[in-house]
C-alpha cells in the first residue's frame, strides 16, 4: 500500500518535466512499472487521478506497461526472463536463482516505477 | 497549440535505490555492519534483535537499533532497556522504512561508536521489498503461529533477501505445522538462500543466525 506516495513522486516528476517545457496541459503519461513492484496499477491511476485534479495534469490519461523481471547470472552470465513456478490457476510465483546454474542471479529489470514519457500541450 | 512528446525516462523508486547506496557507502566507511530485519507482524523480529544483542556484548560488539513502526515505542523501549542507542522511526501512514528514513535517523547515531547496526522495519511481508535501506544483508522474520503457507504467499519478499528466519519453532507441534514444508517452499524459490530455525524464547537457533550474519 504505498501508491499513493509512490504516485505523489510520480506527479512531482511529471510536473518538473512539463513545467521545464512550458506545457499548457499535459495530455499522456506513459509509466514503466516492474512485475516485481507490489504498485498495484488501478490505484496508482486512483491516485493518478486525485492528484492530478486542479492541475495542468487534470483530465489526461496514464497509460501503464508492465516490465517483465528480468535477470543476469552473477556467475555463468546468462540472462533472461526470471523463471517461474507455476501450478494451477492460483500459484504463479518468481523464482530468484539462475535457471541455467543455479546460483545467485541479479535482478536487471521488473522494480521500476519510471515515468517513460510524457505528452503535452504548449 | 503545439503537442509535443517529452522523454522523460526517471525512475521513482531507483531514487530509493540511490539513497540505500549512499547509506551503504556511509556504512562501509565507518566499518558498520547493518541488517534489515523484515518480516511478518508478531513474529518475533524484537525478540529475536532483543537475545542476539544479548549475545553479542557479551562479545563486547557495540549493538545499535532503528526500529521502524507505524506509531508507538514499544519496540524502541525494550531494545533501550538493553541499554544500547535506538533511534525509533513512525512511519505514521506508510507500510515500510525507506533509504530517506534511514539517511535521517543515522544522522542521530554516533557511528564511529557502532560496531552492528540491526533495523527493525515495519512489519510486513509486502511493502518492505521494494525498499532496500543499504544494509548489507536483507533478512525475513516470520514464525509457524503464522502457519505453513507464508513463503507461497509472499515469493518475492524471500526471493530478494539473504536469510529467511523462521522463529517459534518450540510451537510448531502445537500448531499442527510442518516445519519441513516451510523450507522446502523457501528453498525451491530461493535455494541460495539461508533458511534458519529460531525460537527466540528457548533460544534455539540465535547462535546459528548470528553466525549467518558473520558475526
Amino acid at each position: 500500500m504505498h501508491e499513493f506516495s509512490t504516485m505523489q513522486g510520480v506527479v512531482g516528476v511529471i510536473m518538473e518535466f512539463a513545467e521545464k517545457n512550458n506545457a499548457k496541459k499535459v495530455l499522456r503519461v506513459y509509466l514503466d512499472v516492474g512485475e516485481l513492484t507490489f504498485l498495484n496499477h488501478e490505484q496508482l491511476k486512483f491516485s493518478y487521478q486525485i492528484l492530478s485534479e486542479g492541475t495542468i495534469l487534470e483530465g489526461s490519461e496514464l497509460v501503464i506497461s508492465p516490465i517483465k523481471a528480468r535477470y543476469v547470472c552473477k556467475h555463468c552470465g546468462s540472462s533472461g526472463d526470471l523463471p517461474r513456478i507455476e501450478e494451477g490457476d492460483h500459484f504463479s510465483v518468481p523464482v530468484f536463482y539462475c535457471p541455467e546454474c543455479g546460483k545467485e542471479i541479479e535482478i536487471t529489470s521488473g522494480r521500476e516505477c519510471r515515468v517513460r514519457e510524457i505528452e503535452i500541450e504548449t | 497549440m503545439f503537442f509535443h512528446v517529452i522523454s522523460v525516462g526517471k525512475d521513482i523508486l531507483a531514487v530509493n535505490r540511490e539513497l540505500a547506496e549512499k547509506n551503504r557507502r556511509l556504512f562501509e566507511k565507518y566499518g558498520v555492519r547493518a541488517f534489515d530485519f523484515m518480516g511478518s507482524i508478531g513474529s518475533g523480529k524484537t525478540s529475536l534483535i532483543e537475545e542476539m544483542i544479548k549475545r553479542l556484548r557479551e562479545k563486547g560488539v557495540r549493538v545499535a537499533a532503528i526500529t521502524g513502526d507505524v506509531s508507538g515505542d514499544d519496540d524502541a523501549k525494550r531494545l533501550a532497556s538493553l541499554g544500547i542507542n535506538v533511534e525509533n522511526l513512525n512511519t505514521g501512514k506508510e507500510c515500510h522504512l525507506d533509504a530517506h528514513l534511514i539517511e535521517h535517523a543515522i544522522e542521530k547515531l554516533n557511528l564511529d561508536s557502532i560496531d552492528v547496526l540491526f533495523i527493525e522495519n515495519v512489519g510486513n511481508l509486502v511493502c518492505p521489498a521494494d525498499f532496500p535501506l543499504g544494509t548489507e544483508k536483507r533478512l525475513v522474520v516470520i514464525s509457524v503461529t503464522e502457519g505453513d503457507d507464508m513463503v507461497r504467499k509472499h515469493p518475492v519478499i524471500f526471493g530478494t533477501s539473504d536469510i529467511a528466519v523462521l522463529n517459534k519453532v518450540d510451537l510448531a507441534e502445537v500448531m499442527g505445522v510442518d516445519i519441513a514444508r516451510i523450507e522446502e517452499d523457501y528453498k525451491r524459490i530461493n535455494p541460495n538462500g539461508v533458511f534458519i530455525k529460531t525460537s527466540a524464547k528457548t533460544g534455539e537457533g540465535i547462535d546459528e543466525l548470528i553466525r549467518a550474519l558473520g558475526l
